[in-house]
Protein backbone atom coordinates (compact mmCIF):
# COMPACT_ATOMS: atom_id res chain seq x y z
CA UNK A 1 0.00 0.00 0.00
CA UNK A 2 1.38 3.42 -0.61
CA UNK A 3 1.66 6.49 1.55
CA UNK A 4 2.14 9.59 2.33
CA UNK A 5 3.81 9.30 5.38
CA UNK A 6 7.67 10.33 4.20
CA UNK A 7 6.25 13.66 2.93
CA UNK A 8 4.36 14.33 5.52
CA UNK A 9 6.53 13.44 7.84
CA UNK A 10 9.15 15.96 5.72
CA UNK A 11 7.17 18.30 5.81
CA UNK A 12 7.27 19.10 9.51
CA UNK A 13 11.08 17.60 9.75
CA UNK A 14 10.85 14.56 11.81
CA UNK A 15 13.08 12.00 11.89
CA UNK A 16 11.76 8.41 11.57
CA UNK A 17 12.28 8.29 15.21
CA UNK A 18 10.68 11.50 15.91
CA UNK A 19 7.26 9.74 13.97
CA UNK A 20 7.78 6.38 15.89
CA UNK A 21 7.96 8.08 19.21
CA UNK A 22 4.69 10.24 18.91
CA UNK A 23 2.69 6.68 17.21
CA UNK A 24 4.36 4.93 20.04
CA UNK A 25 5.91 2.14 17.70
CA UNK A 26 9.59 1.16 16.45
CA UNK A 27 11.45 3.12 14.17
CA UNK A 28 11.66 0.26 12.21
CA UNK A 29 8.02 0.01 12.16
CA UNK A 30 7.99 3.46 10.40
CA UNK A 31 10.99 2.90 8.47
CA UNK A 32 8.32 -0.34 7.02
CA UNK A 33 5.53 1.84 6.67
CA UNK A 34 7.24 4.12 4.87
CA UNK A 35 8.75 2.06 2.37
CA UNK A 36 5.09 0.44 1.75
CA UNK A 37 6.41 -3.22 3.08
CA UNK A 38 3.77 -3.44 6.30
CA UNK A 39 0.47 -2.10 5.97
CA UNK A 40 -0.59 -0.50 9.61
CA UNK A 41 -3.90 -2.03 11.65
CA UNK A 42 -6.51 0.52 11.85
CA UNK A 43 -5.91 1.46 15.26
CA UNK A 44 -2.16 2.95 14.26
CA UNK A 45 -3.40 4.07 10.82
CA UNK A 46 -6.56 6.34 13.14
CA UNK A 47 -3.06 7.87 14.84
CA UNK A 48 -1.55 8.16 12.06
CA UNK A 49 -4.34 10.05 10.83
CA UNK A 50 -4.88 11.63 13.79
CA UNK A 51 -1.61 12.79 14.04
CA UNK A 52 -1.40 14.64 10.67
CA UNK A 53 -4.67 16.12 10.89
CA UNK A 54 -5.71 13.84 7.56
CA UNK A 55 -8.43 11.34 7.03
CA UNK A 56 -7.00 8.06 6.45
CA UNK A 57 -7.43 7.56 2.78
CA UNK A 58 -5.91 10.62 2.56
CA UNK A 59 -2.55 9.20 3.65
CA UNK A 60 -2.94 5.55 2.51
CA UNK A 61 -3.53 4.48 -0.92
CA UNK A 62 -4.52 1.56 -2.34
CA UNK A 63 -1.65 -0.25 -4.63
CA UNK A 64 -4.37 -0.62 -7.67
CA UNK A 65 -5.38 3.26 -7.09
CA UNK B 1 5.03 17.35 18.62
CA UNK B 2 2.86 14.79 20.36
CA UNK B 3 5.53 12.66 22.57
CA UNK B 4 4.31 9.40 23.62
CA UNK B 5 6.15 6.70 26.18
CA UNK B 6 8.52 4.82 24.55
CA UNK B 7 9.47 1.50 26.10
CA UNK B 8 13.33 0.12 26.05
CA UNK B 9 12.51 -2.96 24.30
CA UNK B 10 11.54 -0.85 21.17
CA UNK B 11 15.20 -0.06 20.42
CA UNK B 12 17.34 -2.00 17.60
CA UNK B 13 16.71 -5.13 18.49
CA UNK B 14 13.89 -5.97 20.08
CA UNK B 15 13.80 -9.52 18.69
CA UNK B 16 17.55 -9.75 20.25
CA UNK B 17 16.00 -9.53 23.29
CA UNK B 18 13.36 -12.04 23.06
CA UNK B 19 15.51 -14.43 21.76
CA UNK B 20 17.93 -13.26 24.16
CA UNK B 21 15.93 -14.72 27.11
CA UNK B 22 15.18 -17.87 25.73
CA UNK B 23 19.21 -18.81 24.42
CA UNK B 24 19.76 -18.57 28.58
CA UNK B 25 17.02 -20.26 29.79
CA UNK B 26 17.73 -23.16 27.28
CA UNK B 27 21.60 -22.54 28.43
CA UNK B 28 19.86 -23.18 31.94
CA UNK B 29 17.65 -26.41 30.34
CA UNK B 30 20.91 -27.96 28.18
CA UNK B 31 23.00 -27.43 31.42
CA UNK B 32 20.91 -29.20 33.63
CA UNK B 33 20.42 -32.22 31.00
CA UNK B 34 24.48 -32.03 31.22
CA UNK B 35 24.60 -32.49 34.64
CA UNK B 36 22.07 -35.00 34.95
CA UNK B 37 24.16 -37.22 32.35
CA UNK B 38 27.10 -36.71 34.65
CA UNK B 39 25.71 -37.30 37.71
CA UNK B 40 24.15 -40.95 35.84
CA UNK B 41 27.35 -41.86 34.77
CA UNK B 42 29.62 -40.80 37.92
CA UNK B 43 26.64 -42.01 40.01
CA UNK B 44 26.91 -39.02 42.52
CA UNK B 45 23.18 -37.73 42.29
CA UNK B 46 20.24 -40.82 42.70
CA UNK B 47 17.38 -40.84 40.98
CA UNK B 48 15.39 -38.59 43.10
CA UNK B 49 18.08 -36.29 42.96
CA UNK B 50 18.74 -36.42 39.09
CA UNK B 51 14.65 -35.97 38.31
CA UNK B 52 14.90 -32.57 40.67
CA UNK B 53 18.12 -31.27 38.82
CA UNK B 54 16.07 -31.94 35.90
CA UNK B 55 13.10 -30.30 36.78
CA UNK B 56 15.10 -27.30 37.97
CA UNK B 57 16.73 -26.56 35.11
CA UNK B 58 13.56 -26.69 32.99
CA UNK B 59 12.17 -23.45 35.38
CA UNK B 60 13.91 -21.07 33.39
CA UNK B 61 12.44 -21.71 31.29
CA UNK B 62 8.85 -21.27 32.11
CA UNK B 63 10.11 -18.07 33.47
CA UNK B 64 11.41 -16.67 30.00
CA UNK B 65 7.89 -18.06 28.95
CA UNK B 66 6.00 -15.97 31.09
CA UNK B 67 8.30 -12.77 30.19
CA UNK B 68 8.08 -13.70 26.41
CA UNK B 69 4.38 -13.60 26.62
CA UNK B 70 4.40 -10.20 28.23
CA UNK B 71 6.92 -8.66 26.31
CA UNK B 72 5.50 -10.03 23.51
CA UNK B 73 1.65 -8.52 24.45
CA UNK B 74 2.36 -5.38 26.09
CA UNK B 75 6.01 -4.16 24.84
CA UNK B 76 6.24 -4.57 21.02
CA UNK B 77 4.54 -3.21 18.79
CA UNK B 78 2.10 -4.73 15.98
CA UNK B 79 5.17 -5.04 13.23
CA UNK B 80 7.36 -6.63 15.61
CA UNK B 81 4.81 -8.81 17.11
CA UNK B 82 4.04 -10.16 13.46
CA UNK B 83 7.50 -10.67 12.69
CA UNK B 84 8.13 -12.87 16.09
CA UNK B 85 4.94 -14.39 15.27
CA UNK B 86 5.50 -15.68 11.83
CA UNK B 87 9.10 -16.58 12.84
CA UNK B 88 7.06 -18.93 15.90
CA UNK B 89 4.71 -19.96 12.44
CA UNK B 90 7.72 -20.60 10.33
CA UNK B 91 9.21 -23.19 12.80
CA UNK B 92 6.03 -24.94 13.88
CA UNK B 93 5.51 -25.12 9.90
CA UNK B 94 9.08 -26.52 9.25
CA UNK B 95 9.67 -28.39 12.43
CA UNK B 96 6.56 -31.18 12.69
CA UNK B 97 7.27 -32.34 9.18
CA UNK B 98 10.67 -32.61 9.59
CA UNK B 99 10.07 -34.48 12.72
CA UNK B 100 7.67 -36.55 11.43
CA UNK B 101 10.05 -37.57 8.56
CA UNK B 102 12.24 -38.18 11.29
CA UNK B 103 10.51 -40.57 13.29
CA UNK B 104 9.69 -42.60 10.27
CA UNK B 105 12.60 -42.76 8.82
CA UNK B 106 14.23 -44.04 11.61
CA UNK B 107 11.23 -46.27 12.34
CA UNK B 108 11.67 -47.18 8.69
CA UNK B 109 15.49 -48.53 9.75
CA UNK B 110 17.07 -46.06 6.75
CA UNK B 111 20.32 -43.88 8.07
CA UNK B 112 19.45 -40.84 10.18
CA UNK B 113 21.71 -38.67 12.26
CA UNK B 114 21.43 -39.87 16.00
CA UNK B 115 19.40 -36.52 17.90
CA UNK B 116 19.94 -36.42 21.53
CA UNK B 117 17.29 -34.64 23.73
CA UNK B 118 19.35 -31.15 23.45
CA UNK B 119 18.96 -31.30 19.66
CA UNK B 120 15.34 -31.53 20.07
CA UNK B 121 15.66 -28.46 22.27
CA UNK B 122 17.97 -26.43 20.02
CA UNK B 123 15.90 -27.33 16.47
CA UNK B 124 12.65 -25.06 17.27
CA UNK B 125 14.81 -22.43 18.61
CA UNK B 126 17.12 -22.45 15.25
CA UNK B 127 14.26 -22.21 13.20
CA UNK B 128 12.57 -19.82 15.35
CA UNK B 129 15.39 -17.63 14.59
CA UNK B 130 15.96 -18.29 10.85
CA UNK B 131 11.97 -17.74 11.15
CA UNK B 132 12.08 -13.93 12.43
CA UNK B 133 15.02 -13.31 10.57
CA UNK B 134 13.12 -14.18 7.02
CA UNK B 135 10.24 -11.99 8.48
CA UNK B 136 12.34 -8.95 9.53
CA UNK B 137 14.38 -8.84 5.96
CA UNK B 138 11.04 -8.91 4.08
CA UNK B 139 9.53 -6.01 6.39
CA UNK B 140 12.61 -3.39 6.34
Amino acid sequence: MKNELPELRAARGWSQGDLAEALDVSRQTVNALERGKYDPSLPLAFRIARLFGRRIEEIFHPDEA
Amino acid sequence: MVKAETNDVRGATPGATLFGLYWLALTAALGGNLLVRLAERGQWLGGPGRIALGVAAVLPLVVAAVMFWRLLRRDLDEMIQRVVLEGMAFAMIVYVPVAALYVNLRTAGAWVPRLDPPDLLLLPALLVAIGISVAWRRLQ
